[in-house]
């Protein structure tokens, strides 16, 4: 029962929906009318070769009518993916808090396979660094370093955070057995 | 059996876990004479004075509570016993000693209610209690970081509270790995390689993560399904 309410309330993935929003390069193809990428164009059209910047959900779209192909944008030109893989990782993904997601759907969209394996080597690695300590770190060094993890590596470590925490209030919580409060109380006459 | 915890990531609080756990079989000697008592879970009794009889934990504690029994601890929970069980936390920090099931909850629900002066040496059955759990969660940590992109993960003798501890954490890693290393999206692009990209079309793959404390008279299954994704 459980099971199931869980996989509907991840029906609707909202870290997907909202990185959807984010804007990425692109080049079409085809001409194309009725379509406006630059806001300060006069027209609404695009030329063929033409270049801008749509939403990852307007992308979707296109690409699949083979009218555009996506871009790698600058954050994650061969540079940066050198970078990465020299421990870089935590400034480069740190800076975007949704980069995990945004990845997932550039590796659908762009057909690298690099983007595919950088992203489960980084997140290994980060992982084995940071996550796996997430347990028993202490509070001041927790805050210190989620602010260099991406969103759903910090859903990860408050996952976490939260399990310890709930285990050491039940430790050390009270009574468990507490008295029903309808118990102990005086009848009322019976009239 | 489904937890009544709020989080949609926690699947037992511990007050759920300590709830099971109360089921486990105690031995009493009874100060009073009372005929047997038939629950769902079984029937138990008669009782009678000196004479010693299983019941649940949560039936000894509520006769002890009202001074009508003893609770004999249980066996493991001895100093000399608790002792070596330390000793081989300590030593082997690749596997853990077989211990109950239940242990950090028995022996909070035994410290806790009455039982204190059942338990010869208590102060030092507690501090050893506490010495191995601490030992074991740090050792369940490091081992966390063994884990790779793998279908199941297996920890022999691991208890039921600390299966829950970090259930949470290991459930959400593993989908993490599962959607860094995705099958489908590999077999995607390999016949993507040679055409124009196309937008991947959702699948939901047979497979199915889980992670079980293995050894154990209970195993926590934990199945996690790919979300569907809208599109």
């Amino acid at each position: 029962m459980n099971d199931g309410a869980s996989r509907n309330a991840n029906y609707y993935d909202l870290d997907d929906i909202v990185i959807e929003e984010e804007l990425v390069p692109v080049v079409f193809h085809k001409s194309a009318n009725g379509v406006k990428v630059d806001p300060s164009a006069e027209k609404d059209f695009v030329g063929r070769r033409s270049e801008g910047r749509a939403a990852i959900l307007a992308c979707s779209g296109v690409i699949f009518e083979a009218s555009c192909i996506n871009k790698c944008s600058g954050m994650f030109q061969p540079k940066h993916i050198e970078g990465i893989e020299l421990n870089f990782h935590f400034h480069v993904l740190g800076r975007n808090k949704g980069c995990g997601q945004f990845l997932c759907q550039k590796i659908n969209m762009v057909g690298d396979r690099t983007i595919g394996k950088m992203l489960l080597s980084t997140f290994q690695m980060r992982y084995k660094d940071i996550l796996t300590k997430a347990h028993t770190v202490a509070y001041a060094m927790a805050s210190k370093f989620l602010t260099v993890l991406t969103k759903e590596e910090t859903n990860l470590c408050e996952a976490a955070q939260h399990s310890m925490a709930t285990f050491k209030k039940w430790r050390i919580g009270g009574p468990r057995f507490q008295r029903a409060s309808v118990l102990g109380r005086k009848r009322k006459p019976i009239e | 059996m489904a937890g009544q915890s709020d989080s949609p990531i926690s699947l037992f609080s511990p007050e759920e876990v300590e709830f099971i756990a109360e089921d486990e079989l105690m031995e009493i000697v009874p100060n009073m004479r009372m005929d047997p008592l038939n629950f769902i879970c079984g029937d138990f009794g008669p009782f009678f004075p000196q004479i010693p009889v299983k019941v649940p934990l949560w039936l000894a504690v509520a006769l002890k509570k009202r001074g009508k029994c003893t609770i004999r601890p249980p066996q493991w929970m001895t100093v000399e016993n608790l002792t070596q069980v330390l000793e081989g936390e300590r030593e082997d920090q690749g596997t853990f000693q077989a211990v109950p099931f239940h242990y950090i909850e028995i022996s909070r629900l035994l410290f806790d209610h009455s039982a204190r002066e059942d338990i010869p040496d208590i102060y030092m059955v507690r501090s050893l209690i506490e010495d191995i759990r601490d030992v074991r969660l740090h050792k369940v940590e490091t081992n966390l970081e063994k884990f790779s992109a793998t279908s199941a993960v297996k920890i022999a003798h691991l208890s039921a509270m600390e299966v829950n501890v970090v259930r949470p954490f290991v459930v959400r890693s593993l989908q993490a790995f599962y959607k860094h290393d995705n099958p489908v999206v590999t077999a995607d692009l390999d016949s993507m390689s040679n055409r124009q990209p196309q937008v991947r079309q959702p699948q939901v793959p047979n497979n199915a993560r889980r992670i079980v404390a293995q050894d154990c008279p209970l195993t926590i299954p934990f199945v996690l399904q790919q979300p569907l994704k809208r599109r």
